[in-house]
């Protein structure tokens, strides 16, 4: 992003001295971006071993007989006599003061003034080195940190002895971890680099929050103000014991820590759902830990899923790694971080306390174990969570790196979609300025922080105070009317009406569920959805909802789950849907399930439908375009279709198409919020920032809670420099908006 | 054997410009996240079954990041340190003597140093301060600071024929060219869309350079034309972590990686990688091509060995 501005000279070089003390929301943007990288890996010649017994003769002197690609070594650019012209032409006339020092050093450097005694040397700096134990504990610990890159293995913290390490070399680590971090972890997202860092930076009990030096060096001093904002959203809160709280303050630094203000989409779905249900079981079972060695069941925990992540690596430099060995070996138990040092239980400790701490870390072996098959027994619905959570949690555990690899291909602008992250694609377009990296910075934290909230209650449907529709004789009847007449914001209050009086009510919970998708809210409407599946668990149309929101939010282990069961539930297709198979769910099979439901009914659009959803999981955009188009000849009258399509199209970079698309949603159903602002986010993505603020004015004017708009809204305004605008959007000024910016 | 076992992680070797059999290698402990650093002087033994030896190690307060050869005096070295220092030490004289100077002026880690080899009489240093510094050795300060870049700069090299002419790889992003009469950068080339850790130029046509980055590509470039790559090379695993251009044949380099292995490629070949050395267990860091010895190849990286082995031949061999 820099690199742009840096060309066009939109911005000036910032302090650098500012910069070194700087907090960075930006700068994680720009690393997020640091996504998509290559997989491309070029056949590898080997070395011939067997040609080194006759290296030796020839090891100094001799060149090599033939040197491979030497038959090349001729020029390639002719031209080459205009090089030196060329770079000569660097030199203009005008700048005569640096070449006179520059000359000046010629004259008088000609004679080097080493040997002259003058005696003013500084002398050599002598500093004590790091031996003995803490030395050796830390060498270990930051090795393994930096292993961790290779297998993208999650860096859990660790309950690490004192080292006694002073302000300046924590400073030191935490700085440099965090540079060379983002060496080391380049294709894992913003916020895999962060876990890992505020991970090492935890268990060596340094202030992640004090960040010597981001990403990248910030440049927009209104950032605080939001920032502050944001940290009301902190979740306040200890717990009782202190391994869980490095656990949580690992957790809070989510939060706290401005760098990661930039959040990968992934991050904020998978993982850090588990994170707060994993919280959630903690809390729950604080009391019966209590008096507990945290420290050592957390230990054994992270180490135990780290060994076997690590053992499922076949590389032989892996499995000789020092690294390897040494987690292996806490994970059977063989190693504890006693108060001071790392030990060898079969050394044993001398004294009662020794044999009690045994007690007690085995016992907490037993909890670890246990903990692990069954990770969440608190929750509103326990049986449901400890279900749905026990296949995500081994989908992620397994997979965990498939998943940061597969992420970390996404331009993270590859799936927007109609639930909401649709910023994603606007924001990584590839005419984003600053601002927008800003903005947007801004909006994924927010968001993010938003989705913390929400992942704990997830499902949880927030009804609206003051209902004029509660008492309604039919509120449902009510609320279909206004449902096709498009006043969605009202037909959310009839139905809402309608289940509370029958909570059973599937088809009211579902159509509250839509009714908050095309208005633009997803949180509602995945929680309206889920409950309309509790109601019913085979109604077709809410397992394709919810399969869908799920593939939005990116998802994918729930999304298939849901796809696989609306084909379980189909009655034309139920039979293709081996129920064993719902066990292991893997992408390929269920793609090639719909395939064949594809050729069994050709005619049926919502297979299709189904199709081009999971075509967008694969982000096989033009398959998923296809399927669209094809369930489109099926169906012309689906305006949520016709999103659908425009919203894949947008993520495969297709703006100009999409707008047409959505065009074709907004003619068939005016009122559809989401669709209008889709609309401003594919101008967005086209640079039109004046013509998407337009559109989602629109869409705010439709529905002003269309949080997610509002946040686009501020991106936009920031991107077409109307910051004078900024303030009507953050006190949410619609008439000023709306007068500002009218839609022709 | 070609080989020596250093105490610390190493983090750069370079070949002397005046001796086939001296090399001088840059190491930090704990991988330069904190600690104590040592440079290295080592001699390769005429026979090259026999142990490479060291011939003299200066111990620092900070990991040394980097060395560079002086290309005036045989006896001279230059680090780059992670306190912020540029050090000079001089082989001749004894150690209580070293160094003989520190230059203390960057505020965050001096990340590579590389002598002009056309002048002879100056260096640079490139910072994690973001800044790029020209240094004398006879000049109690800086001569100039070069401050354009947005973060972290990496590497900062001459070019091999004009003197006045120097490149810098940023974790901005972007490669800037300089000419050091000029008060700004000449040209900033927004390389990679991930950092850059480093960039060499070609010893045969003064404007073409190559740059390694994160994003686990090499990239080289015409700077004549810079808008697209003449080629980019990729093969490694992980972000390419230092590049160098052979002295003695046109296209060829050598580039080391997070993905332990250090390769060599020719850029004009469409199938670009030439070899790929696996010896090193960690991280390798640190490459050099020897000037006097056509196909000599040197390695560090974090797994504290310094290798030295002919193209062609297994680094392992002894």
């Amino acid at each position: 992003m820099a690199m742009r501005d840096l060309i066009t000279g939109a911005t000036s070089c910032p302090d650098p001295s500012a910069s070194s003390s700087s907090q960075n929301p930006l700068a994680s943007f720009a690393n997020v971006l640091t996504g998509s990288l290559s997989k491309t890996q070029e056949r590898v010649r080997e070395i011939p071993s067997s040609n080194s017994t006759g290296s030796a003769s020839q090891f100094y002197s001799e060149p090599l007989n033939q040197l491979p690609g030497s038959e090349f070594d001729k020029p390639f650019i002719e031209a080459n006599s205009q090089g030196s012209e060329f770079i000569n032409r660097f030199r203009s006339a005008g700048a005569a003061g640096f070449e006179e020092t520059w000359g000046e050093i010629q004259r008088d450097g000609s004679q080097l003034q080493l040997y002259d005694g003058r005696g003013q040397l500084p002398p050599q700096l002598h500093q004590p080195a790091l031996d003995g134990t803490p030395q050796r504990v830390l060498s270990t610990f930051l090795h393994s940190f930096l292993d961790s890159s290779r297998g993208g293995i999650p860096f859990h913290p660790t309950s690490l002895p004192v080292l006694g390490l002073s302000e300046g070399d924590k400073q030191c680590i935490r700085d440099r971890s965090s540079i060379m971090a983002r060496h080391l972890f380049a294709d894992k997202s913003e916020e895999f680099i962060h876990a890992q860092v505020n991970a090492l930076l935890s268990s060596l009990d340094i202030d992640s929050n004090v960040r010597g030096k981001g990403p990248m060096p910030e440049r927009f001093r209104e950032l605080d103000d939001y920032w502050n904002e944001s940290q009301g959203n902190v979740i306040q809160g200890a717990h009782a014991s202190d391994g869980w709280i490095s656990e949580f303050s690992q957790n809070r630094e989510r939060y706290d820590n401005p760098d990661a203000w930039a959040n990968s989409f992934e991050q904020q779905h998978g993982v850090n759902g588990w994170v707060s249900e994993f919280e959630h079981s903690q809390l729950s079972s604080v009391d019966q830990m209590r008096g507990m060695n945290m420290q050592n069941i957390a230990a054994m925990e992270q180490t135990r899923m780290l060994a076997n992540t690590l053992a499922q690596n076949a590389d032989p430099k892996f499995q000789n790694s020092k690294f390897f060995q040494f987690v292996s070996k806490m994970s059977r138990g063989e190693l504890i971080i006693d108060e001071n040092q790392v030990k060898e239980t079969a050394l044993p400790a001398p004294g009662d306390w020794a044999s009690e701490y045994q007690q007690q870390y085995n016992h907490g072996d037993a909890w670890a174990g246990e903990f692990l098959n069954n990770k969440a027994f608190s929750g509103v619905r326990p049986e449901q969570w400890a279900k749905e959570f026990a296949t995500e949690r081994q989908q992620n555990g397994a997979v965990d790196d498939q998943w940061v690899d597969e992420f970390s291909n996404l331009r993270v602008n590859d799936w927007a979609e109609e639930f909401g992250q649709q910023v994603g694609e606007g924001a990584f377009g590839e005419d984003s300025s600053n601002n927008w990296a800003q903005a947007y910075d801004e909006f994924l934290n927010e968001q993010y922080v938003a989705k913390q909230r929400s992942d704990s209650s997830r499902g949880v449907y927030v009804f609206s105070d003051l209902n004029p529709y509660v008492g309604h004789p039919n509120p449902l009847k009510e609320g279909q009317d206004l449902f096709r007449k498009g006043l969605l914001s009202e037909a959310v209050l009839a139905l809402e009406a309608e289940v509370l009086k029958s909570p059973e009510n599937a088809e009211g919970w579902r159509l509250l569920g839509i009714a908050h998708a095309e208005n633009d809210d997803d949180q509602q409407a995945i929680a309206a959805m889920m409950r309309a599946q509790e109601a019913d668990p085979t109604n077709l149309e809410v397992l394709l909802a919810l399969g869908v929101s799920h593939t939005n939010e990116l998802e994918q282990s729930a999304a298939l789950k849901y796809l696989f069961g609306w084909l379980r539930h189909h009655p034309k297709y139920g039979t293709i849907a081996p129920p064993e198979m719902s066990d292991s769910l893997y992408y390929a099979d269920v793609a090639r399930l719909y395939n064949e439901a594809a050729v069994m009914s050709p005619d049926d659009a919502d297979v299709h439908i189904v199709l081009g959803v999971l075509y967008n999981l694969s982000r096989e955009y033009d398959k998923a375009i296809a399927a669209f188009e094809r369930a489109l000849k099926l169906k012309p009258q689906d305006y949520s279709l016709w999103n659908k399509l425009g919203a894949t199209q947008a993520n495969s970079v297709q703006s100009a198409d999409a707008i047409m698309a959505y065009q074709q949603a907004l003619d068939l159903k005016p009122n559809y919020v989401r669709a209008w602002a889709n609309m401003g986010i594919s101008y967005a993505n086209q640079g039109m920032y004046d013509e998407s603020v337009r559109y989602y004015v629109r869409a705010l004017a439709m529905n002003p809670k269309a949080e997610n708009a509002w946040q686009y809204l501020r991106i936009s305004l920031s991107c077409a420099s109307r910051n004078d605008m900024l303030e009507a959007c953050d006190s949410r000024n619609l008439d000023l908006l709306q007068k500002e910016f009218p839609l022709q | 054997m070609p080989v020596f076992k250093t105490p610390f992680n190493g983090y750069s070797v370079k070949f002397s410009p005046f001796y086939e059999n001296r090399i001088a290698v840059a190491t930090a402990q704990n991988f330069g996240i904190l600690g104590n650093g040592r440079l290295h002087v080592l001699e390769l033994s005429s026979n090259p079954t026999l142990p490479i030896t060291e011939l003299v190690a200066y111990d620092t307060a900070d990991g040394v990041y980097d060395v560079t050869w002086s290309e005036s005096h045989d006896s001279v070295v230059v680090a780059a340190v992670a306190d912020g220092s540029v050090k000079l030490y001089d082989l001749a004289l004894p150690p209580s003597s070293n160094p003989i100077r520190s230059f203390h002026e960057h505020t965050r880690e001096v990340h590579s140093a590389d002598y002009n080899p056309v002048r002879r009489d100056s260096f640079l240093s490139a910072s994690w301060d973001d800044t790029v510094k020209l240094w004398t050795v006879d000049r109690p300060t800086s001569v100039r600071t070069f401050k354009e870049h947005a973060y972290c700069v990496y590497s900062a090299v001459w070019n091999p024929r004009h003197a006045d002419v120097f490149a810098s790889a940023s974790g901005d992003c972007t490669l800037r060219i300089w000419d050091v009469r000029e008060p700004g950068s000449t040209m900033i080339l927004p390389a990679h869309d991930h950092e850059i850790l480093s960039c060499d130029w070609n010893k045969y046509d003064e404007c073409i350079i190559a740059t390694a980055s994160v994003d686990k590509s090499i990239k080289v470039w015409d700077v004549r034309s810079f808008r697209v790559p003449i080629s980019v090379l990729n093969g490694h695993g992980y972000a390419v972590r230092k590049l160098k251009f052979s002295p003695h044949v046109r296209n060829l380099m050598v580039s080391c990686s997070y993905d332990m292995s250090v390769c060599v490629w020719d850029f004009m070949l469409e199938d670009a990688l030439v070899s790929r050395y696996d010896h090193h267990t960690e991280f390798a860091v640190g490459v050099d091509m020897s000037v006097l010895v056509e196909g000599l190849i040197a390695s560090t990286g974090w797994d504290e060995l310094a290798y030295v082995w002919q193209h062609g031949t297994d680094p392992r061999a002894s």
